[in-house]
């Protein structure tokens, strides 16, 4: 191997003609020499620079031997070349040298060359040594990180909330992640288990048409039963490169959710739409006997059925910029315009609006102020108007003729309260919980000729829930009912 | 004909649908007597048994269509009276009583069906059929 480097050799010799000697040699073969005057200054330099290729120490020195220079050396650096450089070579000394670690040994008196040589010699094996260590370190790196590599795809795909599940081309499970364990009637069977353990006939019948497409990578997808909940299944198929089939993997998606939240709405679809179909079928049907002249002549009788006619149109009417209300709040286009509101302001407006209603009903409409007049709410006027519009309009709708309507503003620390109260009908306590549904309407004798689109608490509900507010009803039948909302001060 | 039209009784608590039906069926020559509560009715047909009935299938409870029906079938005095079952259940919230077969219609012991709304003519038709009077 080509070392860029420049080594570094350490001399350590207690003469200075053999240790300038040596120096001389090494620099003019491209070395970095250190020199040392005896073995302690020899480890002293060594634990100092600590990155010499190679050391030339003699023997016979003053306050630390040779030897024991090359054992202390030896001890932290096990690949440095130790050369032992001395006069007094015998076998006896050398050998010891060599026990304590020295790599060879030069004898003295010696030629460039033959210091030169062994010291070469035994750099290019260092050399060697370090780069096989070097290699063998680096696989086990290598291998380390391919371990990890996979342990950490292994965790991912258990970690997914989607179930997958990988079968070879035997048809068998040879993969599968926490989510598809769960998914399987027995769960306990190691893979590889055959495709039909899996007990749902048609995630077999996906996996086999992955494994069957060939080349195509077509994915399957459809809705699949499975435990009680829907999957959508993506299947396709594993191949190589080459475009060989080695097995099939499914993914398993629960859509049950997504299922039920579509079936939701096409619930919410048939309710419109059966809401929309009876007062234009009664209205339908009024124009039909007045067209025919079923309905008679006589100016009353056909003034009332207009009057019926006109009313069916008004809810619908009524029900349709609802609906549309609650579309664009559930689509995010309905935003509120809030700005510090003056609620005791506008709830009298709104209660003002209809005194002339509750007058022409027999019912006493009286608005009060607790000590709420200085705080303002942080609220959009039109949908505080509707709000209310909406609440006040229900207690005149559900009260008997001589009775009253109490709005009714208080205040504590962090709330605005709102309270229309009424002595009307009120309403049994199954019905006050379905209260704000859609399209929820008490049905009793009481209530069968007032009209109503069973949308108005639900925009009211909404309304207050964009607020951050709070709506709440307290009723007993016959007793009245009172809606109250709170809405949180404007904190400036 | 002996007489003009026949006698009807209509339950429902649905204004629209007494208020039209009563003015296509008096129009058509028959009388025409309206119930909103079928125990009502029930306790009037006994004292006097109408020509036909024509009921709404929830009339304020879910089946109280059913129930009179079943109780006219299963009384000696009532037994005769032909029975016109209407729904608007049809469709909402998937429910669907429309009979497919005779057997079916016999189940609710009625003798006709109708979803509302119901065509004036197809139900003047059924009115004849049932009880072989065209009205006046």
């Amino acid at each position: 191997m080509e070392n860029k480097t420049i080594e570094k050799i350490l001399v350590v010799d207690d003469e200075l003609g053999m240790r300038e000697g040596c120096r001389k040699i090494l620099v003019l073969e491209g070395f970095q020499v250190v020199t040392a005057e005896d073995g302690q200054a020899g480890l002293e330099a060594f634990e100092k620079h600590r990155d010499f290729s190679a050391a030339l120490i003699d023997l016979k020195m003053p306050r630390k031997s040779g030897l024991e220079l090359i054992e202390a050396i030896r001890a932290q650096d096990k690949r440095i070349l130790l050369l032992v450089v001395t006069a007094y070579a015998t076998i006896k000394t050398a050998v010891k040298a060599i026990q304590q670690g020295a790599d060879g040994y030069i004898p003295k008196p010696f030629t460039p060359d033959e210091l030169l040589l062994p010291l070469r010699s035994g750099l290019e094996k260092r050399a060697l040594a370090l780069e096989t260590e070097r290699l063998k370190r680096e696989r086990e790196e290598r291998l380390l990180e391919v371990a990890f590599e996979r342990s950490k795809a292994n965790t991912i795909i258990d970690c997914m909330t989607d179930a997958v599940m990988v079968v070879n081309r035997d048809r068998q499970i040879v993969l599968q992640n926490a989510a598809a364990v769960r998914l399987m009637p027995e769960p306990a069977c190691q893979p590889p288990s055959p495709l039909s353990t899996l007990g749902c006939q048609e995630l077999c019948e996906l996996l086999q048409a992955a494994l069957d497409c060939g080349s195509e990578r077509s994915i399957s997808s459809q809705e699949t039963r499975l435990g009680g909940c829907t999957y959508m299944v993506n299947a396709s198929p594993v191949q190589t490169t080459a475009g060989k089939t080695l097995g099939a993997v499914a993914v398993l998606r629960d859509i049950s959710s997504l299922k039920k939240l579509s079936e939701s709405k096409s619930m919410f679809v048939s309710m419109v739409a059966h809401e929309i179909k009876s007062p234009l079928a009664a209205i339908e049907g009024y124009l039909e006997i007045l067209r025919s002249g079923t309905a008679g002549q006589d100016p009353d009788r056909i003034r009332s059925i207009l009057g019926r006619c006109q009313l069916r149109a008004r809810t619908l009417r009524e029900m349709v910029s609802e609906l549309m209300n609650l579309v664009a709040m559930e689509t995010g286009h309905f935003t509120l315009k809030r700005s510090p509101t003056e609620l005791t302001e506008l709830v009298s407006e709104v209660v003002d609006g209809f005194q002339d209603r509750a007058r022409s009903k027999g019912i006493e409409l009286s608005l009060h102020c607790d000590d709420g007049r200085d705080k303002k709410v942080l609220a959009d006027r039109d949908a505080v108007r509707c709000i209310f519009t909406n609440l006040i309009d229900n207690a005149i709708k559900y009260t008997h003729s001589g009775g009253h309507v109490d709005v009714r503003l208080s205040r504590n620390d962090v709330y605005m309260r709102v309270s229309v109260k009424d002595d009307g009908f009120g309403m049994k306590d199954e019905d006050r919980q379905r209260i704000f549904e859609e399209f929820f309407r008490i049905k009793s004798d009481a209530t069968a000729e007032i009209p109503g689109t069973g949308l108005g608490l639900c925009v009211v509900k909404r309304l207050v829930d964009m607020h951050q507010g709070k709506v709440s009803v307290k009723s007993a039948l016959g007793d009245g009912s009172e809606f109250v909302v709170s809405l949180r001060q404007d904190e400036d | 004909m002996e007489r003009s039209g026949v006698d009807i009784v209509l339950v429902d608590d649905d204004p629209d649908f007494v208020e039209i039906t009563s003015s296509v069926l008096a129009r058509a020559g028959h009388r025409v007597r309206a119930f909103d509560d079928p125990d009502e009715a029930f306790e009037f047909l006994r004292g006097h048994p109408a020509d036909l009935v024509v009921s709404d299938l929830m009339v304020k409870t879910l089946d109280a269509g059913f129930g009179l029906a079943r109780r006219l079938k299963a009384s000696e005095e009532t037994r005769h009276i032909p029975i016109i079952i209407v729904t608007a259940a049809s469709s909402q919230r998937g429910f669907d009583f429309t009979p497919h077969t005779d057997a079916e219609l016999a189940s609710m012991s009625a003798d006709a069906f109708f979803n509302k709304p119901v065509e004036p003519a197809a139900l003047l038709e059924a009115v004849r059929r049932l009880t072989g009077h065209t009205g006046g």
